[in-house]
């Protein structure tokens, strides 16, 4: 048996013998289990991932530091930390922030309801989509930022006319997620609805809802990157605070650090939050049995 | 008792799918219905199940007649169609969503340990096999307690084995409660196994051909001759369904080698 003396070079020979080796062959192999190839690099794909920006990061700082530019338009990374620290320690950043996750929330909450029950009023009912859907779909052709003249005309320069563009914005991916699941949900499953005489608001609540849940969690992760994107909008015209009002004030004043510093802060946010939607709905789909899910199991 | 009267259904489309089917099928029994593909017995299940509605004729439940699905009537479909997202448990509760917690929960548990599946309560469908995936069905129809329990091919996609398994399973399930059922199958050892009569139908337009009255004790022993006395008056109905006269040579060896092969 020369697989057993041998070191980790012949692994891949071993299981060719395995099938016709003796009880006694396997049980002296689990008393050392060759150690699976990847463990050797599961922190080297981070790590060069992160090579690139490092790198460059690294080049600019040490550039700058050795004098070969002054940074004023291009902040060295410290002076974008340093800056970044500033805000936070004189409570601006946490205050421009606040703002701006305030005017998200609230437009993420009325488009997403409002998304949801459009999709799946249409979803369900035929007539309600032959009725509705070709004006959505009309609207939502329209670049969402247009509106902007009209909403600050309609509801004022304050915070109504901002949350309405947000609202709009996560509105339209939920709204299509939302119909589009619903109208792939298998038949024979609305059918058990059926025999159980579910009536149509219990079937859209029971069986249309749970069954696109999936879905439902990519369209309104995708509803909120664009809430993010279309807080930007709203807050460039014209806002008192808000991170939107640290990139105008940034480019008004001459302090790209600020800009970076505020893009920075979007960044953070918008991750956070979309991994707040991860962790909040992981539970409701442990029944899924798909790919991905058998991925994270393995 | 289950009325149906001189039904039909044509098929937007113009498909004659069923013509003129009467029955009356009494409280308690057992009926099975075979016959080649095409000879409306899926069509008459989904008919009296109230999910479609007859063209022609019309069907009642204790005198009632009805057109959309009754309480009184479960239905069990060849695929389980469970619900992914809710664990076993709450798929057999499903109908009992209006009932309080309490009941339900008693309900559940009692059914499912009926069908032998107490352990699998907080499993998800996915982590079932075939055979107790439609175990689960059968129990998210019979925890309702039907008065007719339809069985659209319930066993079909399973291996023989489990196939054989289930149908004394059934059997067992339904001495509790006594529903009358209807099993719409293709496979005649298993409308023997279970059936009272059989009903055999007819194509082009679906219609009834023969009735045959099985009257044999139960449980059935699938090997004892006079099964095989009932399954040849089957075999030979069906074979006169399709328009087929097969000689008495030919017949014997088509028993031998079972039903399933040919339709």
């Amino acid at each position: 048996m020369p697989a057993r003396t041998c070191d980790s070079r012949c692994v891949i020979a071993e299981p060719v013998f395995a099938a016709g080796m003796t009880i006694t062959r396997s049980t002296a192999t689990t008393t050392a289990p060759p150690r699976p190839r990847r463990n050797s690099a599961w922190w080297l794909r981070p790590v060069l991932g992160l090579l690139l920006p490092v790198t460059a990061a690294a080049i600019w700082e040490a550039a700058v530091y050795a004098g070969f530019s002054d940074g004023r338009l291009v902040p060295p990374p410290s002076r974008i930390f340093a800056t970044f620290m500033d805000l936070a320690r004189s409570g601006e950043l946490l205050t421009h922030a606040l703002a701006t996750s305030l005017r998200v929330a609230a437009g993420f909450a009325i488009g997403v309801v409002s998304g949801t029950i459009m999709g799946a009023i249409t979803g369900y009912s035929f007539y309600a989509r032959r009725l509705l859907d070709p004006s959505l779909q009309a609207l939502r052709a329209i670049p969402s930022v247009a509106w902007v003249p009209l909403f600050i005309l309609w509801l004022g320069i304050f915070e109504a006319s901002k949350v309405t563009l947000i609202a709009v914005g996560v509105f339209f991916p939920v709204y299509l997620g939302v119909m589009a699941g619903v109208l792939g949900v298998d038949r024979k499953i609305v059918e058990v609805g059926r025999a159980f005489r579910l009536s149509g608001f219990e079937m859209v609540r029971r069986i249309l809802l749970p069954a696109v849940l999936p879905e439902f969690v990519v369209a309104v992760r995708s509803g909120l990157g664009l809430g993010w994107m279309f807080v930007v909008a709203a807050e460039f015209l014209g806002a008192s605070e808000g991170l939107g009002y640290l990139l105008i004030d940034g480019q008004q004043l001459g302090k790209p650090a600020q800009i970076v510093a505020a893009i920075v802060a979007f960044a953070i946010l918008g991750k956070l939050t979309d991994w707040l939607i991860v962790i909040a709905t992981a539970p409701l789909l442990r029944w899924q049995d798909s790919y991905g899910t058998r991925q994270r199991g393995a | 008792m289950l009325a149906i009267q001189q039904v039909g259904k044509i098929y937007p489309g113009g498909v004659n799918a069923l013509e003129g089917f009467s029955s009356n099928i009494e409280l308690g029994e057992i009926v099975a219905i075979v016959g080649g593909s095409g000879c409306g017995k899926s069509t008459l299940l989904r008919l009296v199940s109230g999910l479609d509605q007859s063209t022609q004729g019309r069907i009642s439940i204790d005198g009632t007649y009805y057109t959309t699905p009754q309480e009184k009537i479960g239905i069990v479909f060849q695929e389980p169609r469970l619900f992914p997202w809710l664990t076993v448990a709450q798929n057999v509760g499903f109908g009992l969503a209006d009932r309080p917690r309490e009941e339900r929960d008693r309900r559940v548990a009692a059914q499912l340990s009926r069908v032998g599946l107490a352990d699998k309560a907080s499993a998800w469908p996915r982590q079932l096999s075939g055979g107790q995936a439609q175990r689960v069905a059968l129990a998210r129809a019979l925890v309702m307690r039907p008065e007719v329990l339809l069985l659209d091919e319930p066993f079909s996609a399973l291996d023989a084995f489990t196939r054989a398994d289930l149908q004394d399973h059934l059997l067992g399930l339904w001495a509790d409660q006594k529903p009358t059922m209807i099993v719409v199958t293709h496979d005649v050892d298993e409308a023997i196994v279970l059936a009272d009569r059989v009903l055999v139908m007819k194509t082009h337009p679906g219609r009834l051909q023969e009735e045959i009255v099985i009257d044999l004790p139960r449980p059935r022993d699938r090997q004892s001759a006079a099964f095989d006395f009932a399954k040849r008056r089957v075999m030979g109905a069906l074979d006169r369904s399709l328009g087929r006269r097969a000689g008495a040579e030919e017949l014997e060896v088509r028993v031998e080698e079972g039903a399933a092969r040919w339709w």
